[in-house]
């Protein structure tokens, strides 16, 4: 049997086993509908309400205020087109690096009349808020600015964005996605409106996500139906997920922290020893500013896929900066906006570090890394990519 | 696993991988879809393959491409070289996944064209 390491949990994480404790009688023995009335319903009904109150503790503010969803992109769905079309008309800023559920809701948006500037980013994959700033217009509604990129892991200065807009009366919305349960955040202080959350990337199930709407935010439902979720969001709740979720993040708010150090640390010694054995590797994305357990690192000359295939092939998992799909090959349009040179972006590979990643699981990566690039480049056509 | 065991194992271990000093052609194959880029060397004899070696940028299944025909055309005559079919290397990695045929395509690509220089060559 191969050895297995995986290092992709910035795509997805494995449920927490005391998650899926706590899902598990609400498949089978509490499965009512929570809008019944009979005791089924109640009882389903309780277990939203636990999960809605974990995760509002967790976030600090009050239970009403967030609103649970299908998923980060339908979170980052509603946020941004709840925002809009409550205004009807206006402009809108986000930045160039965003998850492409903010990028093509905004794009989807720019074609029913609003109109939108997306902020550039530093060579470390920041938004200066400066540029946030210069780009505010009379007519602009909504600012959208994600915590944490997934690709490089970069952490944006939210506070001093979410000062801005406020100072503006601008509504501010943040894919907190990559950073939920990983870093501290304080609505509040950071003057953050609306926030999409997903449970699936902390160690809770997939097909379930909130939305922090802070209170007197002018907002519209997107999807419409029933009375769920206040009238916000219709739609019979996924009742076992949200109540994974409500679990996962009250394991979060217990092994954050200390998570945290050890996962930077694990991280640390991955790309050390990469820059120590394999030359013309780089790393991508804030130096210190970045998610706990993301190392996306670029290797000059080597084509991303063939690093992630020689990797599948010794056990391990990570993801691949550039995709070939259908033949068609695109650097991470995240790496290009970086200003990353083609040469060393086609070859960007994304390490993504969790719960379950040991010291062993970095040195045996290590050991892996370096003959394959090795190999790779030895069959590389001279004066190539 | 959507590759079969053989181009893994080209994969992993290609043949014939790297340069080879003044040989008698070279050609080139590439797909302007992804960039993927392959270099064929051949070392002729009596109008037959006596050496090939290949160099190549791009995906698993690119480079796996590259060493299997660097196998493949090992002693065929080069005149039918000219005539090499993305089919006839596929078959030798034992199928390629659809989005993944054009990895046959360059390399039959660069074969041609080497075949194409050593024939021009030699009138």
């Amino acid at each position: 049997m191969t050895r297995r390491v995986y290092l992709d949990h910035n795509a997805s994480t494995p449920v927490h086993p005391e998650v899926v404790a706590e899902m598990t009688p609400y498949f089978d023995e509490m499965f009512g509908n929570p809008s019944s009335v009979h005791g089924f319903g109640r009882d389903a009904r309780e277990g939203i309400d636990i999960a809605r109150d974990r995760i509002a503790r967790f976030v600090k503010v009050p239970a009403d205020q967030i609103v649970f969803t299908s998923g980060g992109t339908e979170s980052d769905n509603f946020g941004i087109k709840g925002l809009a079309l409550a205004r009807g008309r206006g402009h809108l800023i986000t930045s160039a690096i965003e998850h492409h559920a903010v990028l093509r809701t905004v794009q989807a948006l720019e074609t029913q009349g609003f109109t939108a500037t997306y902020l550039p980013v530093d060579a470390h994959g920041r938004v200066d808020p400066a540029d946030v700033q210069k780009a505010i217009r009379p007519d602009t509604i909504a600012i959208s600015v994600m915590h944490a990129n997934s690709e490089v892991g970069t952490v944006q200065p939210i506070a001093a964005i979410g000062r801005i807009a406020r100072e503006h009366g601008v509504a501010f919305h943040v894919d907190a996605v990559q950073t939920f349960g990983k870093l501290p955040i304080d609505v509040d202080a950071m003057n953050i409106d609306l926030m999409s959350f997903s449970a699936h990337k902390i160690y809770g199930p997939k097909g379930v996500a909130g939305l922090y709407i802070r209170k007197g935010t002018k907002m519209i439902a997107i999807q419409h139906g029933g009375e769920h979720e206040r009238r916000r969001r219709a739609g019979t709740e996924n009742v076992p997920g949200i109540v994974g979720f409500g679990k996962a993040v009250e394991v979060r708010g217990r092994d954050m922290h200390d998570e945290a150090v050890r996962v930077t640390a694990l991280r640390d010694r991955l790309w050390h020893g990469i820059a120590a054995r394999v030359p013309d590797a780089r790393l991508n994305g804030h130096p210190t500013e970045r998610l706990p357990g993301t190392a996306s690192i670029c290797y000059r000359h080597v084509e991303s896929e063939s690093i992630v295939l020689g990797l599948d092939l010794k056990g391990i998992a990570v993801s691949a900066g550039s995709a070939c799909t259908s033949g068609n090959v695109e650097p991470s349009y995240v790496l290009v906006a970086m200003g990353v040179p083609i040469d060393w972006a086609m070859g960007a590979v994304r390490s993504s570090l969790g719960r379950s990643t040991t010291a062993d699981d970095i040195d045996y990566v290590l050991d892996s890394v370096e003959p394959l690039v090795r190999k790779l480049r030895q069959a590389l056509p001279v004066g190539a990519a | 696993m959507r590759y079969s065991p053989t181009l893994v194992d080209h994969f992993l271990n290609p043949r014939n991988a790297g340069m080879m000093r003044l040989p008698d052609a070279t050609g080139e194959g590439e797909y302007s879809g992804c960039g993927d880029l392959a270099r064929v060397f051949l070392r002729v004899l009596d109008g037959r393959v006596a050496e090939a070696r290949f160099q190549a940028y791009g995906c698993g299944p690119t480079i796996a491409a590259a060493s299997a025909v660097s196998e493949l055309i090992a002693l065929r005559p080069v005149d039918d070289l000219v005539h090499l079919k993305p089919e006839e290397v596929e078959r030798a990695l034992d199928g390629l996944p659809d989005d993944r045929k054009h990895a046959a395509e360059v390399v039959t690509e660069a074969v041609r064209a080497a075949a194409r220089e050593w024939l021009g060559r030699r009138i």
